[in-house]
């Protein structure tokens, strides 16, 4: 067993470390306190090759494996959370169903822009009426004379709205499957379809620079070569597009968790009281071992995963041990380091607060922890 | 035109320092990073590289056979190729022997303009360009903050406290970059991805018919005696009372170069 990562692993991993120190960690308080989506940024890292990290260079990407992708998401979620999972959404859920499930075509036309950052893409599958219960899809699509016509709503959908936003990839109800199942097919609806529309921007606990949005569809009319892989592979495809989701948001909540550890640490040494730093009471030391030991844990859990899915293995159970665990040890660091901050951990001008207010969410995108254990279950 | 950037392995300026008893700084490979100040260099030959077409950019390094790793992270800004001076003998070299190394490197290389970053963080001799230009015979266009290649001639802007020169010298020449000579670039994923595909020569002193007795610690004239922390203990000045107490905070201010 060889733990050590590969050269460019790295420097991706070192580059997107001072990226996010250097360009953006300095903006995160104030992006938050305004919601407004990060432009400077994302584009900065669209041009640095960061929104297209593990897609062949032939289709615009970096040609990275997926664990560098996962360091650098890490790296990227520990300067702010609302970037990372801007990142995270644009490049697992966006543009990763081109990559494994589009035609050549689609990859040309859609993949390329994707890759370099020039557009960023959604994934909708939530409704109002099928979170948890993904297969819930109401949205229905029908198919007359070539062309699909959508009828339905989406809601949270991460980077529907942005400037930069080329469109969405939604599931529907294409029919019934000779099993009485629902068949679900994919669908790509780009900006500015007639009968797609999309609300405003909810405004949001955590992630606030984040771009999320309820969309709906009302006889919104696609081509019928807007079907993303064959009819009916919907559902197989969204599930293996959540399993590496996964892993990509363990990566994003080791970087949170490692935050919340560094500025605890930090401000536990600075931090006087009777005398002393209040890193020097045993209470404190005991918190900050345990966060130390988990983060390692954590990272541990995404690292095993993504190899094993490098490997060509099945990593859906170890995906969702890593999301469980990473975002479940972040909330606890969050809730320690704001304990370690005392008041100051409870005003605004503290990152903590922020991570606090942020990691919340990380237990219920993508799966919440109760699916997750689910999942688990289910694979024991 | 043939552009060499001079780059020094150093350890990470966040990295815990030690030392042999000999003095000498141990270096751990995964603290191993680019000489910060050697990427304003390379920033330099690369956007040189951009307004001169068909220029080569080069990166030089000497250091243990365990840089290339670093040359790589030089390569994965930009550039062409690396060439990594690597000897046994090389260990506990001195300015001097690092010069000679460099200029026999240089001379075995070609080169129309070489470029080096003006310190190296970790020892800070700040004495490699200028013994290097002096072994070469060629003129050192020293602390640029701005520097033009026009045919055969360099132009530098040398930042001064209160202003600057402008001085020239006719090409083939060496030149050392201060830090406001531009902002490096950070490294592409696809420039990290193609850094790895890149040609890297490694050199050995028998490649630069360097004789291993005027080298490395054999052949140093330096010695370093010792190495302490710099104490960091906040020298704080506290003014108190509403009379005049701004203006001297404002005085204390101006009086650091702060305003
Ligand atoms: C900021 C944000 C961004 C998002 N971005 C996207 C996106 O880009 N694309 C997208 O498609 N979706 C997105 N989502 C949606 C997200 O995936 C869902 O919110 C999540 O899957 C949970 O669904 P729900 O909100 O409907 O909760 P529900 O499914 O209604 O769950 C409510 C509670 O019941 C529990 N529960 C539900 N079923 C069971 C069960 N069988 N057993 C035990 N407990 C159960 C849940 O765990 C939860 O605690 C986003 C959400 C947020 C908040």
């Amino acid at each position: 067993m060889d733990f050590t990562l590969s050269a460019e692993q790295q420097m991706i991993r070192d580059l997107c470390r001072d990226f996010a120190e250097n360009e953006i960690k300095p903006h995160a308080e104030e992006m938050d306190r305004t919601s407004a989506f990060p432009y400077a940024i994302i584009r900065k890292m669209g041009n640095l090759g960061l929104l297209g990290l593990p897609f062949p260079e032939e289709y615009g990407g970096a040609g990275a494996d997926f664990l560098s992708y996962c360091l650098a998401l890490e790296e990227i979620g520990r300067g702010d959370a609302a970037v990372g999972i801007t990142m995270e959404a644009h490049t697992s859920l966006g543009a990763t169903p081109f990559h494994l499930f589009g035609s050549e075509a689609q990859k040309q036309r859609y993949l390329t822009k994707l890759a370099t950052g020039e557009q960023l893409w959604a994934f909708g599958l939530t409704e109002p009426g099928a979170g948890s219960d993904s297969a819930g899809t109401e949205t229905h699509a029908e198919l007359h004379d070539g062309t699909w016509r959508i009828n339905g709503a989406k809601n949270f959908i991460t980077n529907a709205g942005t400037e930069m936003t080329g469109g969405v990839t939604i599931t529907a109800v294409t029919g019934r499957q000779a099993d009485g199942h629902k068949e679900i097919t994919n669908l790509i609806v780009p900006q500015g379809t007639p009968g797609y529309s999309i609300g405003n921007p909810y405004h949001k606990m955590g992630w606030r620079a984040s771009d999320t949005r309820p969309l709906a569809f009302e006889d919104c009319e696609v081509p019928v070569e807007n079907m993303l892989g064959a009819r009916g592979e919907g559902f197989r495809q969204f599930m293996h597009i959540l399993d590496l989701g996964r892993v990509a948001i363990a990566a994003l909540s080791v970087g949170l968790a490692q935050a919340c550890y560094d500025e605890a640490l930090a401000y536990s040494r600075e931090r006087r009281q009777f005398g002393k730093p209040i890193a020097a009471f045993q209470a404190i030391q005991f918190k900050l071992a345990d966060m130390a030991m988990e983060v390692e844990l954590a990272r541990l859990m995404y690292y095993k995963a993504g190899w094993l899915h490098m490997q060509g293995q099945p990593f859906g159970k170890e995906a969702s041990m890593a999301k469980l665990f990473a975002s479940e040890t972040a909330k606890r660091a969050a809730d320690q380091a704001v304990q370690i901050h005392g008041g100051y951990g409870f005003m605004d001008e503290y990152p903590v607060s922020r991570y606090w207010r942020n990691v919340k969410v990380h237990e219920i995108g993508e799966g919440t922890s109760e699916v997750q254990r689910m999942l688990i279950a289910k694979q024991l | 035109m043939n552009i060499v950037v001079c780059m020094k392995e150093t350890p990470s300026t966040t990295a815990e320092k030690s030392f042999s008893p000999d003095m000498r700084l141990e270096r751990r490979k995964e603290d191993a990073i680019p000489n910060p100040f050697d990427e304003y260099a390379i920033e330099e030959g690369l956007r040189q590289q951009e307004k001169h077409a068909g220029s080569t950019v080069t990166i030089l390094c000497m250091g243990p056979a365990t840089a290339t790793d670093t040359v790589r992270k030089a390569l994965a800004m930009g550039g062409d190729r690396g060439v990594l001076v690597s000897d046994d003998a090389l260990a506990g070299s001195d300015a001097i022997s690092t010069a000679h190394v460099l200029a026999a490197a240089l001379k075995k290389i070609g080169f129309d303009l070489v470029i080096f970053g003006n310190a190296a963080a970790d020892a800070y001799g700040g004495i490699v360009p200028s013994a290097t230009a002096e072994l070469l015979g060629a003129p050192l266009l020293s602390y640029a903050s701005k520097l033009d290649v026009d045919g055969s001639t360099a132009t530098i802007e040398r930042q001064a406290d209160i202003g600057y020169n402008t001085v020239a010298a006719p090409m083939p020449t060496l030149v050392s970059v201060v830090k406001a000579i531009n902002e490096p670039r950070y490294p592409s994923m696809k420039g990290i991805m193609a850094s790895k595909k890149k040609p890297l020569d490694t050199f050995a002193l028998a490649d630069l018919g360097i004789d291993p007795a005027t080298v490395g610690a054999a052949g140093a004239r330096e010695k370093a005696l010792s190495a302490e922390k710099v104490s960091t203990q906040r020298k704080g000045e506290i003014f108190i009372g509403n009379e005049g107490a701004a203006d001297r905070v404002v005085a204390f201010l101006v009086e650091q170069k702060v305003l």
